[in-house]
């Protein structure tokens, strides 16, 4: 009873200070460039922001709210604060936290589960801040190698060498979604250079169009499924 | 020039520094206080550290792929703002991704320290920071009520009709999430080829041809990723295999760049 208690005072102090320093964190992270901004002496431009969002931040909307309801069951109260605020969700804090998990034997939605969660994501989220920041420390002394002109073409081209990579994780899942929602993108590019230089808005009726190919072929396998039984 | 040694000046590494100080700070008074409490209900204190010890040795590899993704986008950012955004809520294709699209609508017409304004830096360090809210939102608005619904009696939830479209839905939302996934990176790499064929005037073939060049090299760059992953059951690729791929395409960029 005693410890029930306890639990249940931890819970609810985890979820008061986890309210108010997520919202602390949130609001240093919103601030960040205006403040930078007047270091620089130039605002963000928020209707060109607003633009950009629409074209691809809304994927990120949606993904956002998929996420929190996919992930938070797993992670208990604590573990979720900590992932949201820290991120890299799928490369690390998931299969860091099912992973220790594992090692224990806790199942979801358990007291246990909670603290293990919470454990392991405070822990994993840590170590990335001391190697990211023993990594930016050893880079300061190679700036000016950073910035030398002949690299410059290979950090002009980091989107290319990212959209290659996800391209090839990406189509494996369904080269024939791909296939087709490619086609019809390069047409309409090559018809309409004109739209090349606003493909972040293009995102949305390829996005569409490729999401509704996708539920079609999900559609017909589900009938075939129901037809087999 | 002079523009990305201010991206690189004390005071963004003091500003980003401070925030990356504080969120290391918020980890350690969680872990804390989930430790004290796990002592306190009983958990094998051995177990708690095998925890903590497994958590940290398996945060050491994607970490170093998470610095790879610092140093890609250190030419164009400078390095404290790329920092923070991958040390605190990010992942490196959602930056990467956020940050075209916002040097796009600033009119710097991608991401590029060349033609890099402060006034651009600034737009696309606000949409890297405002995109990805939205689990820290949700959490702030409706985490407690979640969770506590979470652990209501499992028999409950059982009980509840329509489970099964549920979870039909639910199996369509990974499929979902992937699509759009294919869809946002389609509509880059049609761009790319969109360029070449028409990018100097419609059907005149004599576009720009590296992008597409590239981002060939990073998929097949990736596609070994992922056969050794396959072959060697090595899942720690995983961990590199996006910024491994970037990173060997970038190299490619210097070279195939003097072809241009």
């Amino acid at each position: 009873m005693e410890e029930n208690r306890k639990y249940e005072s931890y819970l609810k102090r985890t979820h008061f200070f986890g309210r108010i320093l997520t919202t602390v964190v949130l609001l240093l992270l919103l601030a960040a460039p205006f403040v930078i901004g007047l270091y620089l002496k130039a605002m963000p431009d928020i209707p060109a922001a607003m633009k950009a969002f629409l074209g691809v931040g809304l994927v990120y909307l949606v993904s956002g709210i998929v996420e929190y309801l996919i992930y938070v069951p797993m992670l208990g109260a604590g573990g979720s604060y900590l992932a949201f605020i820290t991120g890299n969700l799928i490369n690390m804090k998931i299969p860091c936290a099912i992973n220790a998990r594992d090692i224990v034997g806790v199942k979801s939605g358990t007291p246990e589960n909670e603290i293990i969660s919470t454990l392991s994501i405070a822990t994993s989220s840590l170590v990335t801040i001391l190697v990211l920041a023993l990594g930016v420390v050893l880079m300061i002394p190679l700036q000016p190698v950073l910035q030398s002109p002949t690299l410059q073409p290979a950090f002009e081209n980091v989107v290319p060498a990212l959209f290659g990579a996800m391209a090839c994780k990406y189509y494996r899942a369904d080269k024939k979604v791909a296939l087709v929602v490619l086609a019809v993108m390069t047409l309409l590019f090559t018809l309409v250079p004109s739209l090349i230089g606003s493909t972040s808005m293009m995102v949305i009726p390829s996005g569409a169009l490729a999401i509704a190919l996708s539920y079609m072929s999900f559609r017909k396998k589900k009938a075939q499924e129901g037809g087999q039984k | 020039m002079e523009l990305l040694s201010k991206l690189n000046s004390p005071v963004l590494y003091l500003i980003c520094g401070g925030i990356v100080l504080f969120v290391a700070v918020i980890c350690v008074v969680f872990a804390v206080r989930a430790y004290r409490m796990g002592k306190a209900m009983g958990i094998d204190v051995g177990k708690m550290k095998r925890v903590i010890t497994a958590s940290a040795t398996f945060a050491v590899l994607p970490s170093v792929g998470i610095l790879l993704g610092v140093i890609a986008l250190s030419g164009s950012l400078g390095t404290p703002w790329p920092w923070l955004r991958l040390s605190v809520i990010g992942a490196l294709h959602y930056e990467t991704q956020v940050a075209e699209a916002a040097a796009e609508a600033a009119g710097t017409g991608g991401l590029s320290i060349a033609n890099m304004t402060p006034g651009a830096f600034t737009t696309i360090a606000f949409l890297m920071s405002f995109c990805i809210i939205w689990g820290m939102v949700l959490m702030i608005f409706n985490g407690k009520t979640y969770t506590k619904k979470l652990q209501a009696p499992q028999e409950k939830k059982e009980k509840k009709e329509g489970k099964k479209k549920g979870l039909d839905l639910a199996g369509f939302g990974d499929t979902a999430m992937t699509a759009m996934f294919i869809g946002l990176v389609s509509a880059y790499i049609a761009s790319y080829i969109g360029t070449i064929i028409s990018g100097s005037g419609v059907f005149t073939f004599t576009g720009s041809w590296l992008p597409l060049a590239v981002a060939v090299v990073s998929a097949l760059a990736m596609a070994v990723f992922i056969k050794l992953k396959e072959k060697f059951g090595a899942e720690w690729l995983d961990s590199f295999s996006v910024a491994g791929s970037m990173l060997v395409a970038m190299t490619a960029a210097i070279f195939l760049g003097k072809l241009v």
